[in-house]
Order: C-alpha cells, then sequence, then structure tokens
C-alpha cells in the first residue's frame, strides 16, 4: 500500500514539524511554568490544585493573575473578571481559527478549542501561511507539545516548592521577549506587520500601567487597527 | 480555591471556544480576514514589549536594563536575516544571561 505508506510518512513528517515549530516556545515557557507551579503552592494550594490550574485552565499570564488574586484573598468576581480579560485575546483566536475547524467533528473542536493558546496560534498560522493550507493534526500535534511541556514544568514547580522564592527575579522572562521577537520579525519587512508591531508594542508599553488586566487585548486590537488602515497601500 | 479553579477554567475555554460552536453563524469576512491576519504579530509584540520596556513618569520610556536591550537587539537582528526561531532563542539567550551573570 505504497499510498497509505507515504501519507503515514507524511502525517508523521508534518506532525514532527509541529514539534520542531513549537520547541523554541517550549523551552521559553519552561521558567514560567515552573514559576506557576511554586507560586501555587507558595500561596497554599495543594499539589493537587496547583496541577490541576495547569491541567484546566491552562492559560500562564491568567493563572499567575489568578493566583495572585487568591493569595490577596480577593472575592471570586474580581478572579473570573480578570480571568475573563486576560484570556480575552483567545477570542481573537477563536474567530480566525473557525474557518479551519469548521469540517470538524464536536470532539475535535473542543480539543482544539482547549489547547489554543499564543503559541499553539502562532506556530500553526506561521504553518498556514507557509504550505497554503491549515493543519488540524500540526494545530493539534502543536498544541498537546505545548500543554506537556507546560505541565511537566509545573510539576517541577510544585515539587520546587518554596526553595526558589526569587526565581521571577533570574530574568527568565527574557525568553519570552525573544522567542515572541523569532516569531514576528522574520515578516517585519511586510509594512502592514511593520505598524502593527511598532503600534502594539508601543500602546502596551503605555498602557500596561493604567490598564493592567487588559493592557495586551487594547494595544493588540489598536495595533492590527492600524496595520490594517495604513498596510492597505502595501498588500496585495 | 475549588470554585476559583473550576471557574477559570471554564472562562479560558469559553473564550477559546465561543467562535468554535455551531450555533454562532459568524463568518468573517475579506476585509475581517485581513484585519485578523495581523493578531499573532500584534498580541505577541504587546506581551513581549512590556517586558524590556516601560514608561517612567521622571525619565518617560525606559527598559529593564542594558542586558535585555543588547539580547533583543540580537534577536531582532537573526530573525530579521530570517534565522531558524530556535537558533535565535538560544543565540540571544546565551547572550543575554552572558552579560547578565558572567559579565
Amino acid at each position: 500500500m505504497p499510498t497509505s505508506n507515504c501519507s503515514t510518512r507524511s502525517a508523521s513528517g508534518l506532525a514532527l514539524r509541529a514539534v520542531a515549530d513549537t520547541l523554541p516556545l517550549c523551552i521559553a515557557v519552561i521558567p514560567w511554568g515552573i514559576l506557576t507551579g511554586a507560586l501555587a503552592i507558595q500561596i497554599g494550594m495543594s499539589p493537587l490544585q496547583a496541577q490541576l490550574m495547569s491541567l484546566l485552565v491552562f492559560a500562564g499570564a491568567a493563572q499567575l493573575s489568578g493566583m495572585t488574586l487568591i493569595a490577596s484573598a480577593a472575592p471570586l468576581g474580581a478572579i473570573f473578571a480578570s480571568t475573563f480579560v486576560i484570556s480575552s485575546r483567545h477570542l481573537l483566536y477563536s474567530v480566525v481559527f473557525r474557518q479551519h475547524v469548521t469540517q470538524l467533528s464536536r470532539s475535535l473542536k473542543v480539543i482544539m478549542a482547549f489547547i489554543l493558546t499564543d503559541e499553539m496560534f502562532a506556530v500553526s498560522e506561521a504553518h498556514t501561511k507557509r504550505s497554503g493550507q491549515f493543519s488540524a493534526l500540526f494545530a493539534l500535534v502543536s498544541g498537546f507539545s505545548f500543554y506537556v511541556i507546560w505541565n511537566v514544568a509545573t510539576l517541577i514547580g510544585i515539587l520546587i516548592g518554596d526553595t526558589f522564592k526569587d526565581l521571577d527575579s533570574l530574568g527568565l522572562d527574557f525568553a519570552i521577549a525573544a522567542t515572541f521577537i523569532a516569531m514576528t520579525f522574520g515578516e517585519l519587512r511586510r509594512f502592514p506587520v511593520f505598524i502593527a508591531v511598532l503600534a502594539s508594542g508601543c500602546l502596551s508599553v503605555l498602557l500596561k500601567p493604567i490598564f493592567t488586566d487588559s493592557y495586551i487585548v487594547i494595544a493588540a486590537l489598536a495595533g492590527m487597527l492600524a496595520a490594517y488602515v495604513l498596510g492597505q497601500e502595501g498588500e496585495t | 480555591m475549588w470554585w476559583a479553579i473550576t471557574g477559570m477554567a471554564l472562562i479560558t475555554f469559553f473564550n477559546r471556544y465561543a467562535f468554535f460552536a455551531d450555533f454562532v453563524r459568524y463568518s468573517p469576512g475579506a476585509k475581517v480576514k485581513r484585519f485578523l491576519s495581523y493578531s499573532s504579530y500584534a498580541v505577541l509584540t504587546a506581551i513581549w514589549a512590556p517586558i524590556v520596556f516601560s514608561v517612567d513618569t521622571q525619565t518617560g520610556f525606559t527598559h529593564a536594563g542594558a542586558d535585555y536591550l543588547i539580547g533583543v537587539s540580537v534577536a531582532a537582528a537573526l530573525s530579521l536575516l530570517r534565522v531558524p526561531s530556535i537558533v535565535v532563542v538560544l543565540t540571544s539567550a546565551a547572550v543575554f544571561f552572558g552579560i547578565r551573570f558572567v559579565i
């Protein structure tokens, strides 16, 4: 069955490519996963609760913010509002992915949504652009690779617990910055992308002190709008 | 604590699944698709930029330190040259941590 062998090979090749493309992001997020696990223990969560947070919520920024609020004994409403605002950028990803997932079964849609992160979205969109078509297999493998690494890193943090209280002062956030630059600057020669990066970057820095939970979404939407309006001439 | 975890899990899932649901009929047109095509660039930049840069009421724009500036400059230069992402991350991280902890 040469055709079957060929498609199996191409599927495994695609899966390997998805893992390879997601690898830099996995490396960058390990310190944050460890920090998330350690912080959960430090604020009084049980190891099971700490791990379930990463297994079920699976959203780094929302988890860190939520745990900070839990530690300060904030009401549930404040925790939920913060979670919604911080993770509302996923609504954008959901709109973009909608066209790709309409043909999938409901269970696959649920799985795809569950593992839809900044990282999976960016890697998958880059692959779609490169290959000319969306691959559900690529997106699922990318998302699951990230899910596994995030949860293993959280587990390490849970085991470390109180040992590394100054983990966030080591400059580990640099890896996040380097990874996201690597994922965006390759396309900076396209004028609208340049505008999107410039506008959202400047606005996020300016807005962060004012809108601590929502600055990412506001700056990103403004950057997208600027790219849409100013970039019309340059795009075909 | 359990309510917080359950609620947060439902909220993050809702935001991710919202437009996948069959009863949502919205389908973006060409203009909206072009607008949305910039989303990953805009969101990723909005996440990383405040790690390196910030605003100060006294001095205006400021940065997290020379190690961050040099590190992101290396990452930016290599990315513009279309060097593979893993090489960009490892090289710029080596430069960053080299400056931070060795020099």
